[in-house]
């Protein structure tokens, strides 16, 4: 056995006073008495034999100098070599993923890990180190390696449930950094086993898999998606897919939605570990909330609801300025998010929002706003009209822009345009064989501009579905982000949200904060117009907020501000749906039986000098010691 | 050995006019109340040449003719002899503890105990009866021989205040075979004590019961004897004996004290039960004129 602090034995010095002090008499208060006779009686019956009156005497004294030693001692903090040999080093490695969630056993596969969790820590010996690491959407360190048994057990009682994707290999990989090259290291995963590569894993020497949970069937949506319609400029297409994880055959409901009007409701009957999906078209100016919920208990709820953001679209003015051109009239007039006025000469003045078209007709300054000049008669403030271009065959076009999705332009015949020479910096989105841009978009500060130098009268672009979806993607380039429909996102991804610079307030200090579908509030850093928010770990709405910089002022308008911007999150993870464990997989709980109760020699000397003094104080008590 | 200790103070005397008062009301009472009961006038078992006749008995040949009931004989032809009863002072002795032990309590029960001596001497006195009073502790201490007459009265409180609680541990067998060994006559022994006697008392109470004295207990104690307020680590020391005692007195030393005390209370009680004798128990918080009149009525209640 060795001492932490050899110096402390010092105070076993004490043993003298203590010694001196019970040799010296103290001198008791005298009181008399008419009679001694009673007392005397009393006594009598009672009265020791002198041996062992003196043996008491003795004992007293022993029993003080023996608390001493024992205080003495655990002072010194004596340890043995073999609690510094086998003292291990383990990190427990909690997945709080989104099948934990399940309450196959009660409460739920969480709590069931973090009890586990809590034995282990109960059981850890002097000198053993621990550290925390939760396995769910981002793996995270909750308490670095120490021995604190009540750190540990605050740190795993904090570890949040989240509707995120199991992430038990990067948590393992971070646990297997922490422990170096420790001799006794150890990775604990507790988990439910509900992931890939789980049996794998725990074959490995330096983990042990506590599984929690049972092989619960269960049913969810894993995937949920809403896109435009390629036909329909306010119509959307929704496909949504059930996933049957369990090995019975499951007959439930499907309904489907928006803003609390059924869209569709679906009988489904699941063959075991089937999978059901289907699309559903709707149409809707308003947008608002689309919920897709099955109707089936079981043992995870998340994955029962999945949800969508559809937005409002907004009517746009549009001022087409031509002499007549019907392609571009019957484009614009069949979009019924737009309301058309067409007129021959260019305006002076256009209200704010409207966006201008402009066929052939330039003027030497463009009008504010956004504009769209098709066939370009002439020069303007941004460019100079060259000589005309024959058979111009698009051989690049820049498929990361909004404005081309859904659009090709190589095969389409264009037997003349004209030459665009940019004065300023232009972005080309359909470049010719020469590099001449057929189609290029410009940023001024009054407005966006877009221009398409193709003659419509000779080719047929206009006869191509190019041109109406090329018209709608200019529509909504101009618009912005309003009205751009947000795609859900499923739970644990990081996401970029583009963010409307201007503040309502004008007040260039407020921040922007994301609000958890919980309600909580978490400050998110912009950079430019764009926020990366995440992992978004739990399944609803997540919205960003504008908080005041005053803080009484953001009370006051907590409960009426209105989102900037709102996304949907669902698990839509079949992984995380099947609850099921690999059969192969074996739990190993040797860990949780390998301690002592973990008390150091100290605090076994402390209780001892306590049950000394305890003791001594019930015999004096009893008058066996004196 | 301890000095004695005065245990009345200096400027307030035992027996001031307001006790003398006290002692001619109790006297006026005892002739109403008990007379003849306890003390004075108490006839004596002898028979012989008294005046009041008592009895008959059977005519023996060498009696004397003169008491011969010659009106019976003229009427039924019977030789009877006439008995009459002798009256004949009664003589009160009062042995009077004076230990160290009296000496202790508040108010001392010594002085309780002489106030109580006085007033039976005053009563006795003024019904012409003779009173001696012996003070002890280990052995007689002080002596007031027998006296008669109301006028003594004043000599016998000036003997009781000059008492002080003194001398030896108290021991009442060799006190009494002290007195019994005195060529006096018989009488009541009323006996005022606390009974601490570490030999026992009940071989003095022999003694006296032996030589055909009446003795009559009464026995003083103060209330914090009885129940006292002692705890923690102490030196007992006996004001008697001197002796000192270490004890650890906790709430079970205290009952069993209490318990021992009034086993002891119970003995003396009982003692007097077994052999007839008149016994009062009392604390010192009472005060003595009362004492003396519950002692009348319980007198007057058993007559």
């Amino acid at each position: 056995m060795n001492l932490t602090h050899p110096f402390a034995l010092a105070w076993a010095a004490l043993a003298i006073p203590i010694v001196i002090f019970y040799i010296l008499k103290i001198r008791l208060r005298r009181v008399p008495v008419s009679t001694i006779l009673f007392w005397e009686q009393i006594f009598e019956e009672k009265r020791p034999r002198s041996l062992w009156q003196r043996l008491r005497h003795l004992i007293s004294l022993l029993v003080q100098i023996a608390f001493l030693l024992l205080l003495v001692l655990a002072l010194a903090e004596p340890f043995f070599r073999w609690e510094l040999r086998q003292a291990r080093r383990l990190v427990l490695v909690v997945d709080n993923s989104a099948s934990m969630n399940a309450t196959d056993v009660a409460p739920s596969r969480l709590a069931k890990a973090k009890a586990e969790g809590k034995t282990i820590i109960d059981g850890l010996r002097f000198l053993d180190e621990v550290a925390i690491v939760s396995a769910g959407s981002e793996p995270r360190v909750y308490c670095g390696l120490t021995g604190h048994q009540r750190t540990l057990r605050t740190a795993l009682e904090s570890i949040q449930a989240t509707d995120g994707p199991t992430r038990v290999k990067d948590a393992v990989a971070l646990a297997r950094r922490l422990l170096a090259d420790h001799k006794n290291r150890k990775v604990v995963i507790l988990s439910d086993g509900a992931f890939d590569d789980a049996a794998t894993l725990a074959k490995d020497k330096d983990v042990e898999l506590v599984s929690v949970g049972s092989r619960a069937g269960n049913v969810g949506i894993t995937r949920l998606q809403v896109r435009r319609s390629l036909l329909d400029p306010i119509g959307y297409q929704i496909l949504a897919e059930v996933t049957n994880s369990s090995d019975q055959e499951v007959q439930c409901r499907l309904e489907a939605t928006l803003e609390q009007e059924i869209i569709d409701v679906v009988p489904l009957k699941l063959a075991p570990n089937g999978k059901w999906s289907q699309t559903f078209e709707k149409t809707s100016t308003e947008g608002g909330k689309l919920v897709v919920k099955l109707d089936h208990q079981d043992a995870l709820t998340t994955d029962n609801q999945a949800t969508a953001l559809l937005p409002h679209r907004e009517i746009k003015r549009v001022e087409l300025v031509t002499d007549g051109n019907l392609f571009v009239e019957k484009v614009l007039e069949a979009n019924p998010l737009v309301q058309l006025n067409t007129s021959k000469d260019v305006p002076k003045a256009t209200p704010l929002g409207t966006i201008t078209v402009l066929h052939r007709k330039v003027p030497e300054r463009l009008p504010n706003g956004p504009v769209l000049v098709i066939e370009p008669a002439g020069s303007s403030d941004l460019w100079d009209l060259g000589e005309a271009l024959q058979n111009p065959i698009v051989t690049k076009q820049d498929k990361d822009s909004p404005l081309m999705a859904n659009v090709r332009l190589d095969n389409v015949l264009m037997p003349e345009a004209r030459k665009i020479m940019p004065k300023g910096t232009v972005k080309p989105l359909a470049v010719s064989v020469e590099g001449d841009p057929l189609l290029c978009s410009f940023e001024r500060p009054e407005g966006k501009v877009l221009v398409l130098s193709v003659n419509l009268d000779k080719g047929d672009l206009p006869l191509q579905t190019a041109f109406p979806i090329l018209v709608a993607n200019a529509l909504g380039w101009f618009a912005g982000t309003k009205g751009e429909l947000l795609e859900a996102r499923p739970t644990g991804t990081v996401a970029e949200l583009e963010v409307p610079a201007q503040s309502p307030s004008g007040n260039e200090k407020d921040t922007i904060a994301l609000r958890s579908p919980d309600g909580a509030d978490q400050p998110v850093a912009v950079n430019g117009d764009k926020a990366t928010v995440g992992p978004l770990d739990r399944c609803g709405v997540w919205s960003l907020v504008r908080q005041p910089a005053a803080q009484a002022s953001k009370a006051k308008l907590k409960d009426n501000e209105k989102p900037v911007l709102e996304v949907a999150c669902n698990l839509a993870n079949a992984r995380e749906s099947d609850l099921r464990a690999p059969q192969e997989l074996k739990s190993r709980t040797s860990i949780a039986q390998a301690g002592f109760g973990g008390w150091p020699i100290w605090f076994v000397l402390i209780v001892l000098a306590w049950v000394l003094v305890t003791g001594e104080w019930v015999c004096y008590q009893r008058r066996w010691i004196s | 050995m301890p000095a004695p200790t005065k245990t009345t103070p200096a400027d307030a005397p035992l027996f001031d006019s307001e006790f003398l008062k006290k002692l001619e009301y109790l006297s006026l009472v005892s002739r109403r109340v008990f007379r003849g009961s306890i003390l004075a006038q108490r006839r004596t078992r002898q028979l012989g040449g008294g005046i009041e006749f008592a009895d008959h008995r059977e005519y023996a040949p060498g009696d004397d003719f003169r008491y011969l009931d010659w009106n019976v004989y003229a009427r039924h032809d019977e030789l009877l002899l006439k008995r009459f009863q002798e009256e004949e002072d009664l003589h009160v002795y009062i042995l009077l503890d004076c230990s160290r032990s009296m000496g202790f309590g508040t108010p001392p029960k010594f002085d309780f105990a002489r106030q109580v001596a006085a007033a039976l001497a005053y009563i006795a006195l003024a019904d012409l009866d003779r009173v001696a009073i012996v003070a002890f502790a280990g052995d007689i201490i002080a002596d007031l021989p027998l006296t008669r007459g109301k006028a003594r009265i004043l000599s016998l409180l000036k003997f009781l205040e000059g008492l002080s609680s003194q001398g030896e541990v108290t021991d009442l067998g060799r006190v009494v075979s002290g007195f019994v060994h005195r060529n006096q006559r018989r009488g009541l022994a009323v006996v005022v004590s606390d009974f601490f006697d570490p030999a026992g008392y009940q071989r003095g109470l022999d003694l006296l019961r032996h030589h055909r004295y009446e003795p009559h207990l009464i026995q003083v104690y103060d209330r914090t004897e009885a129940e006292p307020k002692l705890k923690g680590e102490l030196e007992l020391l006996d004001v008697e004996g001197g002796g000192i005692r270490k004890v650890t007195v906790t709430e079970r030393s205290l009952r069993q004290y209490r318990d021992i005390f009034g086993r002891f209370l119970d003995s003396v009680r009982a003692y007097g039960h077994t052999y007839g004798l008149g016994c009062t128990q009392t604390t010192t918080e009472i005060p003595f004129d009362e004492l003396i009149l519950k002692m009348m009525r319980t007198a007057g209640a058993v007559q």
